[in-house]
């Protein structure tokens, strides 16, 4: 078995498209160190990389895409930017699960969930397919489902918030201890998006993994992960303890993103959108910081040179108006 | 009018078009053989057209060229007249293209309107109109004009154009009441009734535009369908002998000439088969090429 | 359950009224033929000096109902014969039942064409995943424009040139009949090989022009397929290379069986032009030659019994549909 709560370290990731315009960058430099049994979250406006980040974790960026640079470190596992064929995987699932957006369709819609549970452990030359069969019906029942039930219904008859927790079950039944969740609330209603963070945030610390969450949604953030990232144009613009990040953010955009959220109580007027749009593939800067064209706090230096990510303490920054302030 | 005062349907639309051209352009570009496909049909078309002008109504018989192989004299042979079989191609032309395009404007102006009748106003007339294209399409068509060729002679190929035409609309209207049905889903219509426009100016200004490709496409298949269907039909010799049609040479030159027992008769067969081929290969060229352009999982960059 | 039995009454309703529509078809043609033939062997009849309603019996049995009813008389009795599965009497074939010459010739016309379709499902299904898998290299392009040339050859066509190459220019098959009548029908070597050898052309041209449109449907289902999220997911769950094949290939499949029941029903009627060109004795030669020879009953039953044949391979379809789609079985999914 694997050792519990693997950390893993992210460091120089570049993941490039091609396109018709050449190959473009998706993430461009990223490093980020998930701490070994910590919650990270990374939160991003769409097209800000975010998810095909996510999928560099398995070293399954899709075709047209694929990582140019950098390495992704994970204990027990090496370089997974490395492995290939069997290896790989053998790595998927087993090592690292995966859990899908809510609103996608995860599941084979002509088997039974119970089938495709065998099929998964088949894949992996789980000898024991009872037992395998009993640990999901656990976990199932763990986070409130009727396991039996479940595993004998196909992807149709299973609502939303039941499909998402499927997702979960066979992404950690075989035991995978580091786990990435691709906005796991997303299409979900409140209530149940409640009910699937504090499943994540439970499961998490009884089995001891290391977890990424994926969001646009900085509420999902704030409630679950103790380290927060932002992405913006496939940069790591900021990232530090969430409540930090939350309280006292650096960087123009975290800034922005949070000024951007209504509150339930008090002036909607305070809530401020930020003006512009994210960039997309093709429209992300050449060259100087990715953010300047919406940038309050835009400094001529911003044209010409690509912000370095600067660390002070728990705390990382990649901003040329960060950095003079701290250095005048 | 309109354009100026909803600045932005108007500009969109007409953006869409400037871009449908364009990739029309793109795809020609990328693969040649498209515009071979064009030129083909281009080809036939002016065959059918002009072709017979160059010939007498009654092409002169050789009796002492009888059912003879391919020479300088007769590039394809003559038939068991003595007639020149490349002659009878191009005089036959006209019957298969004529009717083809009677096929086709009905199939166009049935299907169409139907299609849009049943998209726009739903309910129960969908329902019944569309019980009705599924049994067209359900009823063995063939065989069904065998059946029907008991009573009508098909001499003419505008009759014979409008029964394959009043047989053939059902593609087209699935095509276009589907299209119909999944801009009203997308909030098209919605929209633009809700910018005041007319249903008549929704229709031909809107809708129709963004539609033109799909039934452009299954009109090419009706069609298509349709030259198959009435040379088969003559090949067949369930009709008269004496139309002018590529499925009557093939019917002589297999059944009277023995093209498939001796090769004297082989350019009788060949050549109408090359025609079909050739005009097959056309279509299929050009259905290639919108499948790409209307279909853009199919496009990949 | 309940769900099965309400399409299953659906469909029946529906394939009754079409085949009401149908032999309401063979009715008016029948009642429409210029010349009106019944009128003429009616008077001749008369002549030859049998009574009037010998003459009209006669007339019946022959076209269905009596010449000088009226129209809705005319009607009621020509449908009433069609239930009782009386479909008249050949007038080409004097002395035996239509149904009877029905029957010998959907058995030349059933195994051929059943030969070819499974032959053309098989390899056209298989090719088709290639076609999909490969789909940006030299093999995809070149199986899809196979595909599409076969498909869009007419039957016809690639009879006549199958048997000009292998009949005429290189003579190693027979293209003439289904058997050799030299041979003593029966269970013997030699009567069975030469049926065999006849059926290759027949088969080969069914298959090949069959072949085409699986191969493209296959192709576009699979890329579908590919581009579903659960392969992605599946993917990603480090799921064996072969089960993640028997995802595709089963979910990519299940459109394709609802054509191939489709198919199976049109077969009847499939192989008109195979069927004279190699003067194979089956459904559809019987009917060009009932045509020629304006035997309206026995046109009228062959068309009515194509027809029958599509109408039940729908219901089939369907319920086949039901069986291995849970999405339709539980009612959800749309037809």
């Amino acid at each position: 078995m694997a050792q519990q709560a693997p950390g893993v370290r992210i460091d120089g990731l570049t993941v490039v498209y091609k396109t018709s315009a050449g190959e473009l960058p998706a993430v461009r430099n990223v490093s980020l160190t998930l701490e070994p049994g910590s919650i990270t979250g990374i939160v991003g406006e769409s097209g800000s990389g975010k998810s095909t980040l996510a999928l560099s974790l398995l070293n399954a960026v899709q075709p047209p895409g694929r990582i140019a640079a950098g390495s992704v470190e994970i204990d027990g596992l090496g370089d997974v930017v490395g492995l290939q064929g069997e290896e790989l995987r053998k790595a998927r699932g087993r090592h690292i699960g995966y859990v899908f957006q809510a609103a996608q369709n995860s599941l084979n819609p002509l088997k039974t969930v119970g089938k495709q549970l065998l099929d998964l452990g088949r894949s992996h030359g789980v000898d024991d397919l009872r037992g395998l069969v009993r640990d999901a019906k656990e976990l199932l029942g763990r986070m409130g489902l009727d396991g039996a039930r479940v595993l004998d219904s196909h992807q149709h008859e299973l609502s939303g918030g039941m499909r998402q927790r499927v997702g979960i079950v066979l992404a950690l039944v075989l035991n995978a201890h580091v786990v990435v969740l691709d906005e796991p609330t997303t299409a979900l209603d409140m209530i149940t998006q409640a009910n699937i963070l504090k499943i994540v945030r439970e499961v998490h610390a009884e089995r001891g993994l290391t977890t990424l969450v994926i969001t646009h949604d900085i509420g999902v953030v704030a409630e679950v992960a103790d380290r927060l990232a932002v992405m913006y144009g496939g940069r790591l613009v900021e990232q530090g303890p969430t409540r930090e990040v939350l309280g006292a953010p650096r960087h123009p955009y975290t800034k922005g993103l949070i000024k951007a959220i209504p509150r339930l109580v008090g002036d909607i007027d305070e809530a401020r959108a930020l003006p512009g749009r994210p960039p997309t593939l093709a429209t992300v800067p050449k060259e100087g910081c990715v953010f300047r064209e919406r940038c309050a706090a835009r400094l001529d230096v911003c044209d010409t040179v690509d912000p370095e990510a600067v660390a002070d303490g728990p705390r990382v920054v990649a901003c040329h108006a960060v950095t003079v302030k701290e250095h005048a | 009018m309109s354009a100026t005062l909803i600045p932005e349907t108007g500009s969109a639309a007409a953006s869409m078009r400037r871009n449908f051209w364009r990739g029309v352009w793109r795809v020609m570009r990328r693969k040649p053989s498209r515009m071979v496909g064009v030129v083909i049909i281009v080809g036939f078309a002016f065959m059918a057209v002009f072709g017979p002008m160059f010939y007498p109504d009654h092409l002169p018989g050789d009796t002492n060229a009888i059912t003879k192989p391919p020479s300088w004299e007769h590039w394809f042979g003559t038939d068991p007249q003595g007639r020149d079989v490349l002659a009878l191609v191009v005089t036959g032309s006209r019957y298969v293209l004529l009717s083809a395009a009677v096929t086709a404007l009905i199939t166009v102006v049935l299907g169409t309107g139907l299609g849009l009748f049943s998209g726009f106003k739903r309910g129960r007339w969908d329902t019944v109109l569309m019980r009705i294209t599924d049994m067209k399409l359900t009823i063995p068509g063939l065989p069904l004009l065998l059946v029907l060729a008991t009573v009508w002679k098909f001499g003419n190929p505008v009759q014979m154009g409008l029964v394959l035409g009043l047989l053939g609309w059902g593609g087209v209207a699935r095509a276009v009441r589907a299209q119909t049905l999944s801009l009203r889903e997308r909030g098209f219509i919605e929209a633009a009734r809700g910018l005041g426009l007319s249903t008549s100016h929704i229709i031909g200004k809107e809708l129709l535009p963004s539609m033109a490709p799909y039934i452009a496409m299954n009109m090419l298949i009706a069609v298509t369908g349709a030259v198959y269907a009435q040379v088969g039909l003559f090949f067949l010799g369930v009709l008269p002998y004496e139309s002018n049609n590529w499925g009557v040479m093939l019917n002589l030159a297999v059944f009277q000439a023995g093209a498939m027992i001796t090769p004297y008769a082989l350019g009788y067969l060949l050549c109408p088969l090359l025609a079909i081929l050739l005009l097959t290969l056309g279509i299929v060229l050009v259905v290639d090429a919108m499948d790409e352009i209307f279909n853009p999982r199919l496009r990949e960059e | 359950m309940t769900i099965i039995a309400r399409r299953l009454a659906g469909h029946l309703a529906r394939g009754f009224v079409m085949i009401l529509v149908v032999a309401t078809i063979s009715f008016f043609i029948v009642n429409n033929i210029p010349g009106d033939p019944m009128a003429a062997r009616y008077e001749k009849l008369i002549e030859q000096g049998m009574s009037p309603e010998a003459a009209a019996q006669n007339v019946k049995v022959l076209y269905g109902f009596q010449p000088n009813g009226t129209l809705w008389q005319q009607y009621t009795d020509y449908m009433g014969g069609l239930f009782h599965l009386d479909l008249g009497v050949s007038v080409s074939r004097p002395g035996t039942p239509v149904l009877d010459v029905l029957m010998e010739a959907t058995k030349w016309t059933i195994l051929p064409v059943l030969a070819g379709t499974l032959l053309s499902f098989l390899v056209g299904v298989i090719l088709g995943v290639y076609a999909a898998i490969k789909r940006k290299g030299k093999l995809g392009d070149a199986l899809a424009i196979s595909g599409s040339l076969l498909h869009g050859v007419p039957q016809y066509v690639l009879a006549m040139l199958l048997g000009v190459i292998f009949a005429t220019l290189i003579p190693i098959l027979p293209a003439d009949g289904p058997v050799d009548i030299l041979f003593e029908p029966g269970f013997n070597a030699a009567y069975i090989g030469s049926l065999i050898e006849h059926a290759v052309l027949p088969v080969a041209t069914y298959a090949l022009s069959a072949y085409g449109g699986w191969i493209l449907a296959m192709k576009s289902s699979v890329v579908t397929v590919l581009g579903d999220d659960f392969i992605l997911a599946a993917e990603l769950r480090g799921m064996k290379r072969s089960i993640i094949f028997r995802y595709i290939a089963r979910n990519a499949i299940l459109p394709l069986f609802t054509i191939l029941a489709l198919s199976l029903g049109m077969l009847l009627g499939g192989a008109v032009f195979i069927e004279k060109i190699f003067n194979y004795p089956g459904l559809g030669l019987l009917l060009i030659n009932s045509v020629n020879d304006r035997d309206y009953a026995l046109m009228g039953g062959a068309f009515l019994l194509i027809t029958v044949a599509v109408v039940v391979a729908n219901i089939v379809a369907d319920l086949f549909y039901t069986v291995i789609d849970p999405r339709v079985r539980s009612g959800e999914g749309a037809s």
